[in-house]
């Protein structure tokens, strides 16, 4: 599998602009509730440590992809861009949370992120109608033609 | 004189030039990228040189000699140096001719520094050839240049300052003192600017207002000076030792007699907040802007005056006032003044941070700025003096402070506005120096202390205990029951995110320049900085002059800055405009036009493109003629006469020609032939060179004053001698330097590009551009792309092209 050119999907010296303020992080929903990497952070290891190194790292997978930071940043980095190309070059080299990809694996498979055959029991408990099925098929060529079966398997 | 003269004399013939060339290494800035020993010896053979040679400085002392014992013993009648712009050093050189004997309009420059060396940096053949190529060029252009005597015209001894803020009141104060009469306009009631509104001031923690009042007062009872308050300047013309300027004086219903008693105040029901007190409390409609105002007079505010409709007519403050000072029926007067000089001292607004709404500024009544905080803490403030919070009028026990707030941001304004890091460090050691056992929070960036006197302030604050935080806060929550705030963010040095809980947070705005200073930039002809504030004329060696002859800079007009650092530019402004004076007299540049009667056909288009009106004449006198005086010598005439009857002294037509033909003698299929205008591109293009921004070696600049001097003949020109692409570039529309001549510019390109359309021509190979002399990068990036172009065209659709415009111009002259 090859593995994604990161600089190539995102301009490497709008990370150069980054001053550090963490406006980004002060404002970052996911920040404030789980233990995230954080976009502040995320630039300076990028531009200390190599960003091969960050993509490593499971905590970028904790961001909600809100945009906030990106809304905040002075320097209007396009951080959201960023964290979406480095998960991307994790993912190429299998560095994806097991939940995720059981998560993505089961979209294309049933056409729903999750088991739902207790959540009918639930429904029916409650007097609810059963789900409507899903066009399965269609979800997965959806997903084929995103291309993300050039990043992971499913 | 004395020398001009002998040379006039002596005007030398074509055929026994003696040119002197002098290639400047200018160290390693020229020498470290062009070979300049082979460009003075590729010189020495060109045509009507006699001597050529390459110097390590030649703008120093020896440098210097060595042209004038040249000038005197080889006789040399010319003189071309080849170094850095003519911008810089032009003056230099000029007055070593002089001294030497030789006419200073017989000497040329060769910009092979800012226009060759230093944007061509990793190119060494590319640029020792083109240094090459722009030396021939100036050779030939040298060879066609005459002497000239340069008209001297008396200097006004009077000067104007737009501003009455710390420096404009500094520099009025300079030049009275001097001895010269001054006319200082202020927009305001008062006199003061901000310095008036600030409590303390750092680093010394003097008391603001006690400091300037003196100096106020002085300017209120100096003989020398003539104070005009509620005016602003509505019309500048002239030039340098002669301007002619109209200020519109808006009235101030009350007469001069008042005594500032006050007693009108009570009796007037019109309330609006007030300005002074950064709006955090209200005043009357008739009212004195502060206790220490100069003049220390009321005026009524019309706009919320209860007579302003005439609905309802109200003489309370009438009735009120014991000497009947109030006067309905004033009105707003124009004034017009001649003066020799002007300081522009307009200072500096603050940052409106409404539009960050993360901070709640304007929603959340406990987040202030600090332009409000020092009106809260000053004792004549609405508070007394008191810290309080806006919400419940409490102490605030837990105070932040939030830095850069509307600095060093792509989304307000990208640089560092200068003041704020000191201002919040003197704003908080005044918090504990009241009430020390109030926390203090600096949430800040970095923290620029550069200043005397400035580290010692910041570890005094540290010390003091206040604590600073790394991190600026991303949002800021409000609790609506208790009116406290919450600060989300992060210490970047701990790595950890932050909630602060604040009962008061204050936003350390930065500072920009004046809403409407574009407005006067135009009046006056100045260059404003990409952002926004008014360019100095060199960032190092002429800080406080413009482009603008006869114009100074003085305080945080120029780019954000102290106190001392306004009240010493302002010094300096002043200290310009008493040498001009003192001197009495400026000599104007020989560049103005010339009309031959015998030539002319009295048909008049030149005088329709004149921006001056200094063209006169008609049918009746048989011809026109320029009015010398009055001419500015941008030359925008000179292309409008189809009978070739105007030229222009310095820019004549064979001049410019000569320098067409020779950058297009070799290669011209590769190369892009640019004309630049003085004031604008020229200059734009000298700031790519000092900022070292590279782009391709292919150009070739050709220097007029103004780009309403480019001929369509030039164009035609340059494409029959198969010029890959023309460039012709000046000032921004609204900013030309001479009164709008380059609109005639665009419509002479308009008109050659329709030309190139009907004949089939590809008409992106002209280009017009707009460049400001602060946008060094926009004019590589026009050179990239027009280089881009170039590299795309084939030989036969460049012959192609000139044959199309060769056929016409032959089918015309035959029709003719
Ligand atoms: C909140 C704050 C705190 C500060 N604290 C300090 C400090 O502690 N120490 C320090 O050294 N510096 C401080 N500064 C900086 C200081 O205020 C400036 O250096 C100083 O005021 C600059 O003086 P100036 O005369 O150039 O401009 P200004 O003070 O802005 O004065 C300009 C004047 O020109 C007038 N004007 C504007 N346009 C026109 C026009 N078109 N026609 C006629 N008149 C016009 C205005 O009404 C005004 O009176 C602070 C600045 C701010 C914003
Ligand atoms: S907000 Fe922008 S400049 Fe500030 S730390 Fe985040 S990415 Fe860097
Ligand atoms: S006339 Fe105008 S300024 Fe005077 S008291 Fe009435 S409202 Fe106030
Ligand atoms: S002076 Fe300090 S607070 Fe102001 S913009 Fe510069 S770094 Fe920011
Ligand atoms: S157009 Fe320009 S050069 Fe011609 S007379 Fe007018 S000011 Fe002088």
């Amino acid at each position: 599998m090859t593995t994604l050119r990161l600089w190539q999907h995102f301009n490497r010296e709008d990370l150069y602009e980054c001053y550090q303020c963490a406006r980004c992080t002060g404002s970052c929903p996911a920040m404030e509730v789980a233990p995230a990497i954080g976009p502040r952070e995320t630039i300076l290891r990028c531009l200390n440590v190599g960003h091969q190194q960050v993509a490593e790292d499971e905590r970028l997978w904790l961001c909600c992809t809100c945009h906030v930071c990106e809304d905040r940043c002075p320097q209007q980095i396009p951080i959201g861009d960023l964290l979406v190309a480095l998960r991307n070059s994790a993912a190429r080299r299998g560095n994806i949370p097991g939940r995720l990809g059981m998560a993505i694996e089961l979209l294309a498979k049933t056409g729903r992120s999750m088991i739902v055959h207790q959540l009918d029991e639930m429904r029916a408990h409650h007097g609810l109608e059963p789900l409507q099925p899903v066009a399965a098929d269609e979800i997965r060529e959806i997903l084929r033609k995103t291309g993300l079966k050039e990043v992971i398997e499913f | 004189m004395e020398d001009t003269q002998t040379v006039e004399g002596t005007q030398p013939l074509r055929n026994d030039l003696r040119i002197g060339v002098y290639v400047c290494h200018c160290g390693k800035n020229i020498g470290g990228t062009v070979r300049c020993a082979e460009v003075a010896e590729y010189a020495r053979n060109l045509p009507g040189v006699i001597l050529s040679q390459d110097s390590l400085y030649t703008c120093s002392e020896p440098g210097q000699d060595q042209i004038k014992s040249d000038i005197r013993q080889h006789k040399l009648n010319r003189v071309v140096v080849a170094s850095c712009t003519p911008r810089l050093h032009e003056p230099t050189f000029r007055a070593a001719c002089q001294s030497a004997g030789l006419n200073p309009y017989l000497l040329e420059m060769a910009n092979i520094r800012e226009h060759c060396s230093w944007v061509h940096l990793h190119n060494k053949d590319a640029a020792t050839e083109k240094a090459k190529e722009l030396v021939a060029m100036a050779v030939s252009r040298a060879a066609n240049l005459s002497p000239q005597l340069e008209l001297t015209v008396p200097v006004i001894r009077k000067a104007l300052v737009i501003g009455g803020g710390v420096a404009g009141i500094q520099a009025a104060l300079d030049m009275a003192d001097a001895g010269y009469k001054v006319y200082l306009v202020e927009r305001s009631g008062s006199i003061g600017g901000r310095m008036a509104q600030i409590d303390k001031t750092f680093p010394t923690m003097d008391c603001s207002i006690c400091i300037l009042a003196p100096k106020m007062s002085e300017v209120g009872r100096h003989p020398n000076i003539e104070l005009l308050t509620l005016s602003e300047v509505a019309e500048v013309s002239g030039h340098i030792g002669n301007f002619k300027v109209r200020v519109k004086k808006r009235a101030r219903y009350v007469t001069n007699e008042c005594t500032a008693c006050g007693d009108c105040i009570e009796a007037c029901p019109q309330l609006s907040p007030d300005e002074f007190e950064a709006g955090l409390c209200i005043r009357r409609a008739i009212y004195i802007p502060f206790p220490q105002a100069v003049p220390s007079k009321f005026m009524i505010d019309m706009d919320h005056c209860l007579n302003n409709q005439g609905i309802v007519a109200c003489d309370r403050c009438y009735q009120a006032c014991e000497h009947k000072c109030i006067d309905f029926a004033d009105s707003d007067r124009m004034l017009d003044l001649e003066v020799g000089a002007i300081v522009v001292a307009t200072g500096v607004d603050v940052y409106d941070p409404t539009p960050l709404t993360e901070l709640g500024y304007g929603k959340f009544p406990n987040v202030i700025t600090t332009l409000e905080f020092e009106r809260l803490i000053n004792a004549g403030g609405p508070s007394g003096g008191e810290l309080i919070r806006p919400s419940d009028r409490r102490r605030p026990q837990k105070v932040a402070f939030l830095q850069c707030i509307g600095s060093r941001s792509k989304r307000s304004n990208p640089y560092c506005s200068n003041v704020c890091c000191m201002n919040t460090i003197k704003d908080a050691l005044l918090i504990k120096e009241h009430w020390p056992e109030t926390e203090i929070y600096v949430f800040y960036i970095d923290i620029r202390a550069f200043g005397k006197g400035f580290e010692d302030l910041f570890m005094r604050a540290r010390r003091e205990g206040v604590v600073f935080i790394r991190g600026v806060p991303g949002e800021i929550i409000e609790d609506i029951r208790t009116d406290d705030l919450t600060l989300l963010g992060e210490n970047t040095l701990l790595g950890r995110h932050y909630k602060y809980q604040m009962d008061m947070v204050i936003l350390s705005v930065g500072i920009r320049p004046r809403a409407g200073a574009e407005a006067l930039q135009r009046m006056l002809n100045l260059s404003a900085d990409t952002d926004g504030f008014y360019m100095e004329a060199h960032p190092k060696l002429r800080p406080v002059d413009t482009t603008t002859g006869g114009v100074f800079l003085a305080g945080a007009a120029e780019g954000p800055k102290d106190i001392k650092d306004s009240v010493t530019q302002a010094s300096a402004a002043a200290s310009r405009v008493n040498i001009l004076m003192s001197r009495g007299q400026v000599s104007i540049p020989a560049i103005t036009a010339k009309i031959d009667p015998d030539k002319c056909t009295a048909c008049g288009l030149c005088a329709r493109v004149c921006p001056y009106h200094a063209i006169e004449g008609g049918k009746d006198l048989g011809y026109f003629r320029v009015i010398e005086a009055a001419c500015q010598g941008c030359g925008a005439c000179v292309p409008e006469c189809r009978f070739g009857a105007i030229d222009q002294t310095h820019f004549k037509e064979e001049q410019l020609t000569s320098q067409i033909d020779r950058a297009l003698e070799r290669d011209p299929q590769n190369k892009i032939l640019a004309f630049a205008c003085n004031w604008c591109s020229y200059a734009g293009a000298d700031f790519a060179g000092v900022s070292r921004i590279q782009y391709p070696p292919s150009v070739r600049i050709i220097r007029t004053m103004c780009s309403g001097r480019v001929s369509p003949r030039w164009i035609e020109k340059a494409f029959l001698k198969e010029a890959a692409a023309v460039l012709v570039s000046g000032c921004h529309p609204a900013d030309c330097h001479y009164n709008n001549a380059n609109r005639q510019t665009a419509a002479r390109v308009e008109r050659f590009w329709k030309k190139m359309e009907r004949l089939g021509m590809n008409k992106d190979r002209l280009r017009l551009a707009w460049v400001s002399a602060a946008e060094g990068a926009q004019f590589a990036k026009v050179i990239k792309e027009m280089d881009g172009l170039v590299k795309g065209l084939s030989l036969e659709e460049i012959r192609r092209d000139a044959e199309l415009l060769r056929q016409s111009l032959e089918k015309k002259s035959k029709e003719s």
